[in-house]
């Protein structure tokens, strides 16, 4: 399912229907093949050069970058691998006559180069003071950044100073048992690339001072190869292959997820990091229902996450709980859900009467309540600036879910336990949205968000089946909000701030509104990025405000959008209908400008 | 021409022009689902005394009419004359501020979706479909009211979801033929040319299986052409057993099409009558079609008759 769209993130800067190019730009046409296959040629030389003069105060610089030429030209990893990857793979697609929409490929490859050698070499410049870092100072020279920057330009030149090939459309079908094989493999190799991701850096903060670039160089470098292979057709064929085999593709993607812990993502660390995910992920799926779906604007939506952990830590039986007992996690996690739910549609009501940014103001207003009444420790329910802490960790037969646990041979370090029981959550809540978006209570939300008005002429009842996407959202939220407070063991107010609930409404417009991958991706970088930022810690959310400014300029679908959405948005879509005939209003007038 | 000489040829003329697709089958499979008692006299829809004051200015003042089973009434009238207003009260969104409006006897209840239930359905003045839905979509949100699928149901798709779902798909592919979209099913709505948005809004509204529809000036903007075909498309929706009231400012399309005609102007009823009544009333010449030219030349110039 992840596979099915496949983001372009690389190539933000591209208007969407690629005009021809004019000017200088066009004077380069017939040069092309040379400026794609020079362009990948200097990132490979690129990589090999070294990238810093000098060693930084914080400790060298991952991937040895202060190597010299010809010392070890061939102990190439991390970035510098990534670099010649993409450099070779340049050049073997130009070259290679056989292999279509050579120029969108290399495009694609080009964005990955830019990405690797701007982050790279901005970061070594900041870090060591000064442009010298990255060019020359005290006698020692490394323009291996600029080398590969200029590579990567000129790729991108030479990819579309001829014109974008549409992407290619591969009917292949292949026998049944080799399709299913076929999936398996992509979506292990997807497992093995998201675990790379993931601990791409290590560990933020003082254990690896340059966490943070390598993370973000390691997803560029995925996001050019993603983008080249989205531009071959082949991950559009994948996905229609998957498509074929959907519950089959379900299974496996579900098993493959589970595998996680057995990569090298299988350590206590990350395992805590994926569960985290995992609840947000989760709670972004259940506000999609309400912002998504039904188009209903809410600005305190974690303040469902709260009451189902503030409620779920008062059941656990710990210490600083009011009520005094301990149920199972199960039904802990209905009752839960079950008052989320009753306060998403005491929320919800306004909606009969309120419209639009004035929604969005009852829900902000929501939101901060909660969030002082937490503070405030209202009925001593929430513990306040204390926080209810030492909540037990979920335990089922006497095994408890923060123990690492040894099957057979395999040791599974802690936490395992709770990252199965996240992906089971989070597959199940995708379960819901999925069902319910294609059923008549999902098309009337969409009906809705789209005008309200000839929804109700349609015979929508249009107050009750708002607040049923206010109470299905708020039961999500309330779920996760149940495992979150026993995963984390302290439930604070302070995990509920406003802040939160706009990083969750980025997390679904970055993602892409109205989809389950998009959600589940968003939630994924929006959550992560802090981790892996930590010595950014200053800028943080400086950094993270203008990449969304960004996305959103150049990508405003969403990273994975909507089938829809990308048919309005993307005129050059593979398998786009063909432009319908031109039978213009007579009399625009007359029809007051349609709707 | 008369109503039931009109009811006998438009069948036929309705599937030649309106679409490519068998709408002869498919019409007799709608009306055979639609289940109307086809019968003439008893009006289906009626409006007593109705007027509606917003503040200080009377959009309608005591307006009264009948819609009968199986007719086509036009209303006309120049612009700001009340019509839709009118069709405001008819379907819920305006409460009359005096008079009732009754359906098969009974009084229309007070809110769009629940008279829509009732079985009165809609098209609006501007085109109002849900834009980045597909066509298909547009229409089974029109069945919206007659499917029996409830919130559990959709969350869990059992064997009652599939059959409702199913139930729904073929109607929707029924319908979609019936005014010709086949072809543009899976397309968005906003992408539809407009004469095609405006047929995809009444195929959104027959889905709601309605006994009465109410289109808002449906051929405006339209050429000569696609007016025909229109006019072909509401005969053959008559010819479900369905009563239609058409707004439109195209006297000589709704002098073509109606049984009777309405003159509102100025919020009150002015004339009511077949066409050819209306046509010939020296009122409705004056008030909504104005004066002849020769006359008015003739005040103009000041000379005498």
């Amino acid at each position: 399912m992840t596979t099915t769209p496949s983001p372009d993130t690389t190539s933000p800067a591209e208007p969407l229907s690629p005009p021809p190019p004019a000017g200088r730009l066009a004077a380069l046409a017939p040069r092309v093949t040379l400026l794609r296959v020079a362009g990948g040629a200097l990132a490979v030389i690129g990589a090999l050069l070294p990238w810093a003069t000098f060693v930084l105060n914080e400790g060298p610089y991952p991937e040895k970058s202060t190597l010299q030429f010809f010392v070890a030209p061939l102990a190439v990893t991390g970035f510098r691998l990534h670099l010649v990857v993409l450099g070779l793979a340049t050049i073997v697609v130009s070259l290679v006559p056989a292999v279509p929409a050579k120029g969108r490929i290399v495009r694609a490859l080009g964005w990955g180069i830019i990405a690797i050698a701007v982050l790279n070499g901005a970061y070594i410049a900041v870090e060591g003071g000064g442009v010298g870092a990255i060019t020359a100072a005290g006698g020692s020279v490394a323009f291996g950044s600029l080398v590969a920057l200029a590579g990567g330009v000129l790729a991108v030149l030479g990819a579309t100073a001829a014109g974008l090939e549409p992407v290619p459309t591969w009917t292949w079908r292949l026998p049944t048992w080799a399709e299913w094989l076929l999936l398996v493999v992509v979506y292990i190799l997807l497992l093995l690339v998201v675990a790379a991701v993931l601990t791409s850096g290590g560990q933020g903060g003082v254990v690896n001072p340059y966490a943070g670039a390598v993370f973000l160089s390691t997803l560029g470098a995925v996001g050019g190869a993603l983008g080249a292979l989205h531009a071959s057709g082949l991950l559009g064929w994948v996905g229609v292959v998957s498509e074929r085999h959907r519950v089959y593709s379900v299974i496996v993607l579900l098993a493959v997820a589970l595998a996680l812990p057995l990569t090298g993502a299988g350590t206590e660390y990350w395992m805590t990091v994926a569960a985290n995910i995992g609840v947000y992920a989760a709670t972004a799926i259940g506000l999609n229902i309400v912002v998504g779906l039904a188009g209903l604007l809410d600005l305190g939506y974690v303040a469902f996450l709260g009451i189902g952990a503030f409620v779920a830590a008062n059941l656990s039986g710990a210490a600083a709980s009011q009520v005094g007992i301990e149920l199972p996690f199960p039904v802990v996690m209905v009752i839960s859900a079950v008052i989320a739910g009753i306060f998403g549609a005491i929320v919800g009501s306004p909606t009969l009467r309120v419209r639009g940014d004035y929604l969005a103001i009852v829900t902000l207003a929501f939101g901060e309540i909660f969030v002082r009444s937490a503070q405030n420790n209202i009925g001593g329910l929430t513990g306040g600036a204390n926080a209810i802490p030492n909540i037990p960790p979920v335990s089922v037969l006497g095994t408890s879910f923060a123990d690492p646990i040894t099957v057979g041979p395999i040791q599974l370090p802690s936490g395992v336990l709770y990252y199965v029981l996240i992906v089971l959550l989070v597959a199940a809540v995708m379960l819901v949205f999925g069902n319910l978006k294609n059923s008549r209570l999902g098309r009337a939300w969409i009906a809705i968000r789209e005008d309200e008005d000839a929804a109700r002429a349609m015979g929508i009842r249009t107050g009750p089946i708002k607040i049923l996407a206010f109470l299905i959202g708020a039961m999500l939220a309330g779920l996760a909000g149940a495992f979150f407070a026993h995963k984390t063991a302290v439930v604070a107010y302070d995990s509920f701030r406003f802040l939160e609930s706009v990083t969750l409404l980025a997390a679904v417009i970055l993602g892409g509104m109205g989809t389950i991958p998009g959600a589940v991706l968003g939630a994924s970088i929006l959550f992560v990025l802090p981790e892996k930022l930590r010595e950014f810690s200053d800028y943080r959310l400086l950094l993270f405000g203008i990449a969304l400014i960004l996305i959103m300029r150049f990508r405003p679908q969403g990273l994975v959008p909507d089938r829809h959405r990308r048919a309005e948005l993307a005129a050059d879509a593979p398998g786009a209908p063909p432009p319908l005939p031109a039978t213009a209003p007579v009399q625009t007038a007359a029809a007051g400008g349609g709707s | 021409m008369t109503a039931e000489e009109q009811a006998l040829t438009s069948g036929n003329t309705a599937s030649d022009d309106v679409s490519a697709a068998p709408v002869g089958e498919v019409t007799a499979a709608l009306a055979a689902a639609m289940d109307h008692t086809t019968g003439t006299g008893t009006p289906i829809l009626e409006a007593t005394g109705v007027s509606m004051v917003f503040g200080g200015l009377t959009a309608l003042r005591d307006v009264s009419f009948a819609l009968h089973e199986g007719e086509v009434i036009g209303l006309i009238g120049p612009n700001g004359a009340g019509k839709t207003t009118l069709f405001n009260c008819l379907t819920g969104l305006y409460a009359p501020t005096s008079g009732t409006v009754a359906l098969r006897g009974e009084p229309l209840p007070q809110d769009p979706a629940r008279v829509t239930e009732a079985g009165i359905a809609r098209t609006f003045q501007n085109i109002r479909l849900f834009p980045s839905m597909t066509a298909s979509e547009n229409v089974l949100v029109g069945r919206h009211v007659r499917m029996r699928q409830g919130p559990l149901s959709s969350l869990l798709h059992g064997p009652r979801f599939r059959r409702s779902e199913a139930e729904a798909a073929e109607r929707t592919e029924k319908l979609l033929a019936f005014v010709g979209l086949t072809r543009f099913s899976d397309e968005l709505a906003r992408n539809l040319p407009y004469g095609d948005q405006r047929r995809l809004e009444i195929a959104r509204a027959l889905a709601t299986e309605p006994s009465v529809l109410l289109l808002d000036e449906p051929t405006a903007g339209m050429n000569a052409q696609e007016t025909e075909a229109t006019r072909q498309l509401i005969f053959a929706i008559r010819d479900l057993g369905v009563s239609v009231v058409v707004i439109e400012h195209d006297t000589k399309f709704i002098f073509t099409l109606c049984d009777r005609v309405l003159v509102l102007v100025q919020g009150e009823m002015l004339v009511e009558g077949t066409p050819d009544e209306v046509r010939g009333d020296p009122r409705v010449v004056e008030a909504y079609l104005g004066a002849p030219p020769e006359e008015v030349e003739a005040q103009i110039h000041g000379s005498e008759r």
